[in-house]
């Protein structure tokens, strides 16, 4: 037997082309299914997760997916915004805590997400460096957000301006990053999280008064303070905010904070029955606002990842009937091509069942390096399941 | 540098109120934690939480609540806390440049904000080491209306109680005794201005709103600080004021100096003090300096 396998072991490796050809489609073969399996449970685990921990969510009227997705996984390019009474609305019901979420702007590329303490104490979100946020212009990020951008505690990071031509936009704040969250798991890894208010001034709702060149007066702008921007101030330039310890005290808001923007409220019910209570608000048809659930909705667009997995396997078993038709003709079309090396191992004295031996040797050597490699594969899907569930599961 | 320098502070507030928290007269685990940003909030806390609660009062003896501008480690130690009692009706400017958990907040005066007072028109002057400041917005020291401070203790209470429900008894039982305490000086109060309806008085600062439109006081204010002489303009614009207001007495917010009380005598206004008592007192509690403001009143409308 020993012999056999070593035949076969110096017949593939004298055709180390066509083996490994045949090595790693079968490997392909068997990880394909394997591993898209292995992507669709990761991402059900995630999502599932993190719509289970979320009890409801309050947003403006329209796809309550787009909803769930905004609030939960702050994607959405431009999600459609409440006011900050019905944070408040909801809280007023006594039936439900609330936490309102901005998530409108990005920052780099990564989400910035205004949200209030209690977020992360609902999400148990704690600085592993660094400390929470305490002022205006403070940010923490999420441990994703901290290794892509390089940032630590302490360091500044300018906000992303929202259009480079709009000259009478509002100018980039230019944030603290007060310290970096410990890794989740969760797309709050990604995140780079400020104060609702901080939010609120990046929008443009709140600003600070700084005394310009000429002569100290007060000026309602948001001012840039430090030495290297006096001579933007004076050519009426300024390239961006900065909220100090010596600016802070000026910074405040114009009008009603019950009528600034929001993108969902997170209602923390502490029981069923205020959280049925709760949904009969919002039943009315002309509301302007809903409530989802969001593990319902989760379910709903799992179940049609899994038609579109389905409709994968049934792709991927005809594609692999395919494939092993095709392996079994290249291997009986080597056979025959093989004949005279057959004929002379037989005139050498060996019988046909050697013969029969030596093909089965190579087969399973085939199949183990074959196996081999689809193992390396899923070690490697499952090392990045949670990137690829971020990339191909979660739009 | 200036981020790094925002970062050291962030880092040593932490420190510093680890140390406080598990060094420092840390209440034992378990015990409600409430902060209060104005005293008379403070104190109803702590007459209706009594030894089950443990009651901060974050603000320096020598700094007036509403100016109070609360550093980095001032938020990090308001944020430990449980509750968080708020005045409301503006007193806490500094509330919009904090960050501060939403669900542990709670507006005291959020129950009554129809019956808050808007000031227009406000002097911009200055007094002491804050500089200029202006009194217009909404006035704040809700808790002069005994009424209101009632109500701003229910608040008080209802949040106590949301959050420890097992000690609810004891807390109304405490609520109602501090509210019993209220209304017997709003009774005394109401008794005292009723002698001499419409007796002309002089507020030495803007802060007596409340306190006049409950008890139908018929008070004129002046911008005036008890340790610091007033400048000639301010005086002659007293004696037009008194010539259209002929006031006898002037309340102040303390004693004023001998001096100003002097010169005050010497016009036929005799001064007397109603200590807002919107920071902790040096002696007694916020009941007792009430008192003390009720018994000046009375000598007042005596004479």
């Amino acid at each position: 037997m020993r012999h056999d396998f070593y035949l076969a072991w110096r017949y593939l490796r004298h055709h180390r082309a066509r083996s490994l050809i045949l090595i790693a489609s079968l490997g392909l073969l068997i990880t394909l299914p394997l591993a898209l399996h292995r992507i669709l449970d990761a991402g059900e685990a995630l999502m599932t997760a993190r719509a289970a921990s979320t009890p409801l969510l309050v947003g403006a009227r329209g796809s309550a997916l787009d909803l769930t997705l905004s609030a939960l996984y702050f994607n959405a390019a431009h999600p459609p915004m409440i006011r900050m009474a019905e944070a408040e609305r909801v809280a007023a019901t006594g039936w439900a805590e609330a936490l309102p979420i901005y998530s409108r702007f990005r920052v780099r590329g990564q989400p910035l997400v205004g949200v209030t303490l209690d977020y992360f104490d609902f999400r148990q979100l704690k600085p592993v460096a660094g400390a929470p946020l305490a002022m205006l212009g403070d940010c923490v990020l999420g441990a994703e957000a901290a290794a892509k951008l390089g940032l630590e505690p302490g360091d500044p990071l300018l906000t992303t301006p929202e259009n480079l031509f709009d000259l009478a936009g509002i100018y980039p704040l230019k944030l603290h990053v007060a310290g970096i969250l410990g890794r989740s798991h969760t797309p709050d890894d990604e995140a780079v999280f400020i104060d609702l208010q901080t939010a609120w001034v990046i929008e443009g709702l709140g600003h600070g008064h700084t005394a310009v060149a000429d002569g100290g007066r007060m000026t309602p702008r948001i001012a840039a303070v430090p030495a290297t921007n006096i001579q933007v101030d004076q050519t009426k330039l300024l390239t961006y905010t900065e909220i100090t310890p010596e600016n802070v005290g000026s910074f405040h808001f114009h009008g009603d904070p019950a009528t600034y923007p929001i993108t969902a409220v997170i209602a923390v019910p502490p029981d069923q029955r205020a959280t049925t209570l709760l949904r009969g608000r919002y039943l009315a048809p002309l509301n302007s606002v809903q409530i989802v659930d969001p593990a319902a909705t989760t379910q709903s667009l799992l179940q049609n990842i899994f038609r579109v997995g389905a409709l994968f396997d049934g792709v991927l078993l005809l594609v692999g009937i395919a494939t092993l038709l095709i392996v079994a003709l290249v291997f009986a079309l080597s056979l025959r091509l093989r004949q005279r090396e057959i004929d002379t191992i037989v005139l050498l004295g060996c019988s046909r069942l050697t013969v029969l031996r030596l093909a089965a040797a190579e087969l399973v050597l085939i199949a183990i390096a074959s196996s081999g490699l689809c193992l390396l594969l899923l070690a490697l899907v499952r090392h990045q399941s949670m990137e690829l569930v971020r990339h191909f599961v979660i739009p | 540098m200036l981020s790094r320098t925002r970062a050291l502070q962030h880092t040593l507030a932490m420190l510093l109120g680890i140390a406080a928290t598990t060094a420092l007269g840390a209440p034992p685990a378990g015990t409600l934690r409430v902060t209060a940003t104005v005293y008379p909030i403070a104190y109803f806390a702590e007459r209706i939480g009594g030894p089950a609660v443990a009651v901060g009062f974050p603000i320096p003896a020598d700094v007036d609540p509403p100016f109070w501008q609360p550093g980095i480690p001032d938020i990090i130690a308001l944020q430990k806390a449980d509750l968080i009692l708020l005045n409301g009706a503006d007193l806490e400017k500094w509330r919009a440049r904090a960050t501060l958990p939403q669900m542990k907040l709670v507006d005291t005066s959020a129950g009554f904000k129809g019956r808050l007072i808007v000031v227009d028109n406000a002097v911009t002057h200055s007094h002491g080491p804050g500089g200029q400041h202006t009194h217009s917005g909404t006035a704040y020291t809700t808790w002069l209306d005994l009424e209101l401070a009632g109500q701003q203790a229910d608040a008080a209470g209802q949040a106590m109680r949301r959050k420890r429900p097992t000690l609810a008894t004891r807390f109304n039982t405490n609520l109602d005794a501090l509210k019993t305490d209220l209304a017997t000086l709003d009774r005394e109060l109401k008794t005292i201005a009723a002698e001499k309806p419409g007796l002309p008085l002089l507020g030495s600062h803007p802060i007596y709103q409340y306190l006049a439109r409950r008890y139908g006081l018929n008070l004129q204010s002046v911008h005036w600080e008890p340790n610091e002489m007033p400048p000639e303009t301010e005086w002659v614009a007293l004696k037009q004021l008194l010539a259209r207001h002929p006031a006898r007495t002037m309340i102040w917010e303390a004693e004023p100096s001998l001096a100003i009380a002097g010169r005050l005598v010497k016009l036929g206004v005799h001064s007397l003090v109603f200590n807002p008592c919107g920071n902790r007192p040096a002696d007694g509690d916020f009941l007792s300096v009430m008192r003390t403001n009720v018994e000046n009143l009375r000598t007042a409308y005596r004479h």
